[in-house]
């Protein structure tokens, strides 16, 4: 309800007058549709063997001298046009990100309101186990998941489920954020009148937080998720560029990247820049985006 | 903690001084890929093991610079009357690293070694009957047939002192285990193992007693194994090392424009094929056709060979640098065939009406397995194929692997079609014959993955092996090829690039086996 009323009025004034904001929110509205509607948009289908072809290979991007109207950005080593393959790849690394974005965030939430609502010794086990994780590094806690589904399953199935292990490791390294951040905010208001008046009415504990505190803590908490994203699709980048994420031939920004560097000093640089222009852009838009929203809610760093 | 003493300083500059001038070379570091998995001669009979130990170890024969079969430990040999075998005169007054000399009983205790059972290297006798001692400089190789080829095949038959081995234990190879010759060697050559320290580095000195005159310079040479190409090459242009093999295609450009640095860019004798699973009832890896193996049709083989373009394969991921080729070896080596020289060409629509003619107008899928650690590009031509098989209308599930597991997969058979590289050991025509083409049986056939068979090649590979007269023994060779090329038994790709790197002070010789032999490495 605030927050609706926040959008309203002083948010987009506020949005409005902030040209940086306005233009990483097109940019990422801009990569995010291009991103989603990849099936429909791309040129050509880059996971579909019989739609490119080795003679079209490592042609450099359009405005390059041997550039081919075809290949706006060029094409990769087997022929595949790049900027198919960024778009399908973008794909990947978003909903990769997004779903382990979810993740965390439910099961951070859900962690940090019982703690900060109930305290005592559920509120120190959930904490302890947070600040666990949070010693370990996020690349580290992936690349831990990764390495033991790779040890316990057989190939195949871990084959199978790469996609579902990278999500998951990438989730299990960000739920921390939302729930220290969740148990902050709710210890704030759980000593408030009204949350006290409903503990008085005796109105069951779950109605109480998702009802009553959940919709006032809401703000701080899209902060992180939306500077959570770009981190997650960052993460998942490093990883498919160690080469734990994913395969070659359903490549992501990451793993397009890396395969991008075995051409970083022979002068097909497209191969390695482009993706990676892509993921830059793509990350600061979405960090401005949340440094605007981080400061629409925080009226005192306006 | 140690503190440079000031003699040590003043040592230190001198030699520094003494190595500034050009009369003394320096360390020679060089890097490969693959580190030899063990010192002991006769435990793995693979390339980067055989490579690096004929620096150190030698055979009654070894090749010179053109793969030509030059006297080494023995210096002449002669053919014994009726085919009963050959007779080796050995070089006297030579010794090994250790001081002991080289006779005879060294030959037949090497000989003992190299058949008996954890031995990586029994087929090089497989037409050995027996060896006999004639006197202290004289051998007798037995055979129950003639076998004129027999001398030039031994090049890499490394001779153990027969006393090193037993005051060591390491009378029989170590193939799973370790023994003293798995890290240590006492052979002849013309380099000393100085010190060994698996997967990190490897250092020789000369020996200063070979018998042979030395033409290298070198004082000391040290080999460091460097997985990644494009690792290596950094080590190369930043000074680390003077010379690796491989570098990445892609960068011989940059490498070459470079000051200092030089490219030595050749062809190897090795071979880049697909094979199928000629003894397959069904397919393995098919989503839809379970029930048959089409790759069983000729029709279907020719198709895949009419289907792959490998003039694109080599101007795009080869990068010019590999050479199509019609057979199971390379042109120009003894025992092509002249007459099957010619490709089946590139015809997509030809192979697409073929698939329909044999019954899959819609296609079908199947797994193609691939290293991706082993051959040049190896992942990306396999891609590249599942891209061009695509184009009509089947479908390859590439499953790309490091090659520590793939040999043992292809021999469980787990696969419908496969990669395969594979180098004429003899540079003779009879070596993919005997490994590739020969039904598969305890010793013959044995690299025949998926099961090849024509009984008429079975037929011949005896009297190929026997034939003295080069014609005749040349038509059998023909007809084998032409069998072969009929019945699309496999496809053959493209001969694999030879791409060393290196500063411009060093001089090698870049031999077609891609042995790199120091003896021959000049630093200037």
């Amino acid at each position: 309800m605030m927050l609706a009323r926040l959008m309203q009025t002083e948010g987009v004034w506020l949005f409005s007058r902030n040209p940086a904001a306005i233009l990483a929110a097109i940019v990422t509205i801009v990569v995010v549709a291009g991103a989603v509607l990849a099936p429909w948009i791309a040129p050509t289908n880059p996971y579909d063997l019989s739609s490119f072809s080795l003679i079209d290979g490592l042609l450099p991007p359009l405005w390059e001298q041997g550039g081919d109207p075809r290949f706006l950005l060029g094409t990769d080593d087997q022929g595949r046009d790049m900027l198919s393959s960024i778009l399908y790849g973008a794909r990947l690394s978003l909903i990769i990100a997004s779903v382990a974005m979810g993740i965390a965030l439910v099961l951070g939430v859900s962690l940090g309101l019982a703690a900060g609502f109930f305290g005592g010794r559920l509120d120190a086990i959930v904490m302890r186990v947070a600040d666990v994780q949070l010693a370990l590094p996020a690349i580290l806690t992936a690349l831990l998941i990764d390495g033991i589904s790779r040890g316990i399953l057989p190939r195949e199935v871990h084959d199978d489920l790469r996609l579902a292990v990278i999500t998951l490791a990438i989730a299990l390294s960000l739920w921390v954020n939302f729930a220290r951040t969740a148990r902050a905010s709710t210890f704030v208001e759980r000593n408030k009148d009204y949350v006290q008046a409903a503990i008085m009415m005796g109105q069951h504990p779950l109605r109480i937080m998702l009802r009553h505190i959940l919709p006032n803590i809401v703000g701080p908490l899209l902060v992180i998720a939306t500077v959570d994203l770009a981190s997650a699709i960052l993460l998942e980048a490093t990883l498919s560029f160690l080469g734990v994420g994913l395969p070659a031939d359903s490549p992501s920004l990451g793993t397009l990247i890396r395969i991008g560097m075995q051409y970083l000093l022979s002068g097909e640089w497209w191969i390695l820049w482009m993706p990676t222009v892509f993921l830059v852009v793509l990350v600061v838009s979405i960090n401005l985006l949340g440094d605007f929203l981080r400061d629409l809610f925080n009226p005192s760093l306006r | 903690m140690h503190r440079s003493q000031p003699h040590t300083t003043v040592l230190a500059l001198s030699a520094l001084l003494l190595s500034a001038s050009p009369a003394i070379s320096e360390t020679f570091s060089w890097a490969g890929t693959t580190d030899p998995q063990t010192m002991d001669p006769h435990a793995v009979n693979a390339a980067p093991v055989l490579s690096f130990l004929n620096n150190v170890y030698e055979g009654l024969v070894r090749r010179g610079p053109d793969m030509d079969i030059q006297p080494s430990l023995a210096t002449s040999w002669e053919a014994l009357p009726d085919g009963a075998g050959w007779r080796f005169t050995l070089r006297q007054g030579v010794t090994y690293h250790d001081g002991s000399e080289f006779n005879a009983d060294d030959v037949i205790f090497s000989y003992e070694r190299a058949i008996s059972e954890p031995s990586d290297v029994k087929s090089w006798f497989s037409s050995i009957t027996g060896v006999e001692r004639v006197d202290d400089y004289t051998v007798d190789f037995l055979t129950s047939a003639p076998n004129p080829l027999f001398p030039g095949s031994i090049a890499n038959f490394m001779i153990l002192d027969s006393g090193w081995a037993e005051a060591n234990a390491a009378e029989m190879p170590a193939r799973d285990a370790e023994n003293h010759a798995t890290r240590n060697a006492n052979g002849t050559g013309p380099f000393v193992l100085a010190s060994r320290d698996p997967g990190i580095e490897t250092r020789l000195t000369p020996f200063s007693g070979w018998w042979d005159t030395a033409e290298h310079n070198l004082t000391e040479a040290v080999f460091t194994p460097i997985g990644n190409p494009a690792t290596g090459l950094a080590a190369l242009l930043s000074g680390e090392i003077d010379f690796i093999s491989p570098i990445p295609l892609q960068d011989v450009t940059q490498v070459e424009e470079r000051d200092g640095f030089k490219v030595l860019a050749g062809l190897e004798t090795r071979v880049i094929m697909l094979g199928f699973g000629h003894d397959h009832e069904t397919l393995k890896y098919s989503d839809e056709t379970t029930d048959a193996n089409p790759f069983l049709d000729p029709r279907v083989r020719l198709a895949v060979a009419q289907a792959i373009d490998v003039e694109t394969i080599d101007r795009v991921i080869m990068r010019g640098a590999a050479e199509p080729v019609s057979q199971l070896l390379p042109a120009g080596l003894s025992g092509y065939s002249e007459e099957n020289a010619e490709r089946p060409a590139f015809d997509p629509d030809a192979a697409t009406a073929l698939l329909a003619e044999a019954g899959y107008p819609d296609g079908f899928s199947f797994g193609l397995m691939c290293p991706n650690d082993r051959y040049i590009n190896d992942e990306a031509v396999c891609r590249a194929v599942a891209s061009m098989l695509a184009r009509v209308g089947i479908e390859a599930n590439v499953n790309a692997m490091p090659v520590r597991g793939y040999w043992d997969e292809l021999r469980a058979d787990n696969f419908d079609m496969y990669l395969l590289g594979w180098s004429p050991g003899t540079f003779d025509a009879e070596h993919p014959f005997r490994f590739l083409a020969h039904t598969p049986t305890e010793r013959l056939g044995t690299w025949n993955f998926g099961g090849y068979s024509s009984a008429r090649i079975d037929e011949l590979m005896t009297p190929i092996l026997q034939e003295i007269d080069p014609d005749a023994r040349q038509g059998m060779m023909d007809e084998v090829a032409g069998i072969l090329q009929d019945d699309v038994a496999y496809v053959p790709l493209y001969t694999e690039p030879l791409i060393w790197a290196m500063k411009d002070n060093v001089e090698v010789i870049q031999r077609p086996d891609n042995f790199f032999m120091l003896r021959w490495v000049t630093v200037n």
